[in-house]
C-alpha cells in the first residue's frame, strides 16, 4: 500500500494521483488539444503517440532541445583533452622526437584529439539527455494504467500531471473534454 | 510560356539592381580591355585574372549540378521548390563553354608547363601522358560536352514534367543522375586537375580534386540559399518555400563547412607527415609574405566562423546571421581560389626573368622562387564582374522564361506539407470492411 503523507487530508486516500489522461483518436486531434493545453499555461504534462507527430513540438510549446549544450562542450572537452594529453606526453613529460617532427604541434595531435572530441561529445549528449529526461528511472505511473498501453498502438493521448500548478480537479477536466476527448480518466501514482 | 508570371519578377526590384548584370558586365569589359592596353605581357595577368574569375564561377554552376544530381539521386523532398534554381545555375556550364575561350588562347601563358621541355623535367615527363597541350585542348571539350548535356538533359526533363506530369520524366531525370554522377565526379576531378592544379604541375595530391569539390559546392549552397530567400520575398516562390529548404540549405551548407576543412585538413595533414620535397614545396610556397595569412584566414574564416556560427539550428534561419555569411562565403571562396593560383603567377614572372637574366631553368626556377603575398588585382575584379555579370543575365533570362518551380513534381505537394491520398490508400479505405 502507497502511502502519501504529506496529502492525507480529512477523507482517507488509499493512492495518490498522479494525473489525468486523456485519449484521442487522431493525431490532428491531440495536437489541437495540445495547443489548448499549451495555451492553458500548463507546464507539467506530456503528449504520448505511437508515432513522431510533425508540428508537436510546435503544439506543445517546447523550445530547442537543451542537449545540444552538452554535446558542444564535451566536443570542447574532448579536444582540450587530446591537445593537453599529446602535448603532456610528447612535449613535456617525455620529450622525444618523432620523424624529424616537432616536439608538440597541433597538427599530428588533431586525428587523436579529433577522435576525443566526437568520443566526448557522444558521451555528453548520451547523459545530458539521460539526465534531462531523468533517465534512468525503474518505474513510471503510466506504464500501471491500462488504458495507456493502447499509446504504442493506435491512440493519442495527452497527459496532466496533478502537481501542475494550473491543475484543477474540474477545470482540467472540462478542458480536456472541450478539447474532444471521448475518454478521460485519472492515473494512480 | 512568353507571358510567365516570372517575366514580372525583377519589376519590382529599384532600377540599379535591375540593371546591375548589365553594369557589371559593362565595367568588366572596359576594365579587361583598359588592362589588355596598358599591362604589357601579352596577356599573362589578364589570364591569371580571368582563370580566378573562371575557377570562382565555374564553383556555382557545378554545384548546381550537384545539387540536382544529388535530389534525384536520393528521391529528396525538400528540395523539390529550389530545384529550379539549382537546374539554371548548372545550364549555365554551356555558357562557360564559350567564357573558357580566352582561358583556351592565354593558356601558354597561363600554364608554366607548355613552355617547358619534357626531356629536361622529370616530373613533365613522367605526367606527359595526361598533362601535355593535345590533351589539354581535348579534355577541355570532352568536360564541357560532358556538362552540357548533363545539364540539358536533366533540366530539359524537369520543364517537361511542368507540361505532361509523366512519372517517365522523374525516372527519365534519375537515370541521367546515376551516370551522371560518375561522369560529374571524374569530371569536375578532371577540370581542378587541369586548370589549377597543372599551374605547379610537380605537385601530387590525390584530394585535390575533391577540395576543390567541396569548396564549389559550400559555395553553392549559400548563393542557393540568397537567391531562394531573393525569390521568395519577390515572390516567385513566396508559396512554395518555407522554413523547411531555408533549415535544410543551412544544415548542408554546415555539413559542408566541415566537409571542406576534413578534406583540407587532411590534404595538408598527409603532405606534413610525409615531408617529401615533391609534394610540401606547393605549401611552403604558400607560407611566404601575406600568403601565411591568407592560409590562417582558411582555417579560422573558411571554416571556424562559419562552423560555430551555422552549429546553432535558429541560426539556420535568421537572415541577419545568413545574409552576412553567404556574403562572407564569395569571399572566402575567391581567398581560396586566389590561393591557388595567384602565388603562381607571381613565382612564374619571377622565374621568367630569371631565365631571361640566364639563371637556372623554369622548372627548378618555379619551385624555388617565391611569391610575394595576397594581392588583389584590378584585372581580377574586372574578371570578377565580366563573367558574373554574363552568368547573372542569363540566369535571369533562364528564370523568366519558365516556371519558377517545378510544376508537377510528384514530391511537390509532400514538400509543402499538404497530404494527398494515394488511389491505393482510397482503394484500402472503401474495401476495408471486406
Amino acid at each position: 500500500m502507497a502511502t502519501a503523507p504529506q496529502t492525507q487530508t480529512s477523507t482517507p486516500v488509499l493512492t495518490r494521483t498522479y494525473g489525468i489522461i486523456a485519449e484521442f483518436d487522431t493525431p490532428a486531434d491531440a495536437m489541437h488539444a495540445a495547443e489548448k493545453v499549451r495555451d492553458a499555461g500548463f507546464r507539467k504534462w506530456d503528449v504520448h503517440s505511437p508515432f513522431p507527430v510533425h508540428g508537436m513540438d510546435a503544439a506543445m510549446g517546447l523550445g530547442n532541445s537543451k542537449v545540444g549544450w552538452f554535446s558542444f562542450f564535451g566536443g570542447m572537452a574532448g579536444l582540450t583533452t587530446g591537445m593537453l594529453m599529446i602535448w603532456f606526453m610528447n612535449g613535456f613529460d617525455y620529450k622525444i622526437i618523432v620523424g624529424g617532427k616537432p616536439l608538440f604541434s597541433p597538427l599530428y595531435a588533431f586525428p587523436v584529439s579529433y577522435e576525443l572530441t566526437i568520443l566526448f561529445a557522444s558521451f555528453a549528449t548520451l547523459f545530458g539527455m539521460f539526465g534531462l529526461n531523468r533517465l534512468p528511472r525503474l518505474h513510471h505511473p503510466l506504464l500501471r494504467n491500462k488504458t495507456f498501453r493502447q499509446a504504442t498502438h493506435d491512440k493519442f493521448y495527452v497527459v496532466i500531471e496533478t502537481a501542475d500548478p494550473k491543475y484543477s480537479a474540474t477545470e482540467t477536466r472540462k478542458l480536456l473534454e472541450s478539447s474532444g476527448s471521448k475518454h478521460i480518466e485519472m492515473v494512480e501514482e | 510560356m512568353a507571358s510567365h508570371p516570372n517575366s514580372s519578377v525583377t519589376a519590382t526590384w529599384p532600377s540599379w539592381l535591375r540593371n546591375l548584370p548589365m553594369i557589371l558586365v559593362a565595367l568588366g569589359a572596359i576594365g579587361i580591355v583598359a588592362g589588355l592596353v596598358s599591362i604589357k605581357d601579352h596577356g599573362q595577368q589578364l589570364g591569371y585574372s580571368y582563370l580566378l574569375a573562371y575557377m570562382f564561377f565555374l564553383s556555382i554552376c557545378l554545384g548546381g549540378l550537384f545539387l540536382v544530381i544529388l535530389h534525384h539521386l536520393f528521391d529528396a523532398m525538400w528540395s523539390v521548390p529550389v530545384r529550379r534554381i539549382c537546374e539554371h545555375l548548372a545550364f549555365l556550364l554551356p555558357i562557360m563553354a564559350l567564357l573558357f575561350i580566352p582561358i583556351a588562347y592565354l593558356a601558354p601563358q597561363i600554364y608554366p608547363w607548355m613552355s617547358i621541355d619534357a626531356h629536361h623535367d622529370h616530373a613533365l615527363k613522367a605526367k606527359s601522358a595526361l598533362i601535355n597541350q593535345k590533351a589539354f585542348y581535348v579534355v577541355a571539350a570532352i568536360l564541357f560536352a560532358i556538362w552540357s548535356l548533363l545539364s540539358y538533359k536533366l533540366r530539359a526533363w524537369s520543364l517537361e514534367q511542368d507540361k505532361t506530369g509523366a512519372a517517365k520524366c522523374t525516372r527519365a531525370m534519375r537515370f541521367h543522375s546515376a551516370w551522371g554522377i560518375f561522369a560529374f565526379a571524374l569530371s569536375l576531378t578532371m577540370a581542378a586537375i587541369f586548370w589549377m592544379k597543372s599551374l605547379q604541375h610537380q605537385f601530387f595530391s590525390t584530394m585535390y580534386g575533391v577540395y576543390y569539390f567541396a569548396g564549389s559546392v559550400w559555395l553553392t549552397l549559400f548563393t542557393v540559399y540568397i537567391i531562394t530567400l531573393v525569390l521568395k520575398n519577390t515572390g516567385p516562390l513566396k508559396d512554395v518555400v518555407g522554413r523547411r529548404q531555408f533549415y535544410d540549405l543551412g544544415a548542408i551548407s554546415f555539413a559542408f563547412t566541415v566537409f571542406y576543412a576534413y578534406i583540407h585538413f587532411s590534404q595538408y595533414f598527409l603532405i606534413w607527415n610525409a615531408a617529401v620535397p615533391e609534394e610540401t614545396f606547393w605549401y611552403v610556397l604558400r607560407e611566404h609574405g601575406t600568403w601565411w595569412q591568407i592560409g590562417m584566414l582558411l582555417i579560422f574564416g573558411h571554416f571556424l566562423l562559419p562552423f560555430l556560427a551555422l552549429l546553432r539550428i535558429d541560426f539556420k534561419m535568421k537572415l541577419a546571421v545568413m545574409g552576412p555569411l553567404c556574403l562572407w562565403a564569395w569571399i572566402m571562396h575567391f581567398c581560396d581560389m586566389s590561393f591557388n593560383i595567384t602565388p603562381v603567377l607571381q613565382i612564374f614572372r619571377k622565374a621568367q626573368a630569371a631565365v631571361a637574366a640566364g639563371h637556372g631553368d623554369l622548372s627548378h626556377n618555379m619551385t624555388t622562387m617565391t611569391p610575394d603575398g595576397f594581392a588583389v588585382h584590378p584585372l581580377d575584379l574586372a574578371c570578377m564582374a565580366f563573367i558574373g555579370g554574363v552568368l547573372a543575365l542569363v540566369f535571369i533570362k533562364y528564370f523568366k522564361a519558365h516556371p519558377a518551380y517545378p510544376q508537377k513534381d510528384p514530391r511537390m505537394a509532400e514538400t509543402m506539407g499538404v497530404y494527398i491520398p494515394s488511389s491505393s490508400d482510397i482503394s484500402i479505405a472503401s474495401g476495408g470492411a471486406k
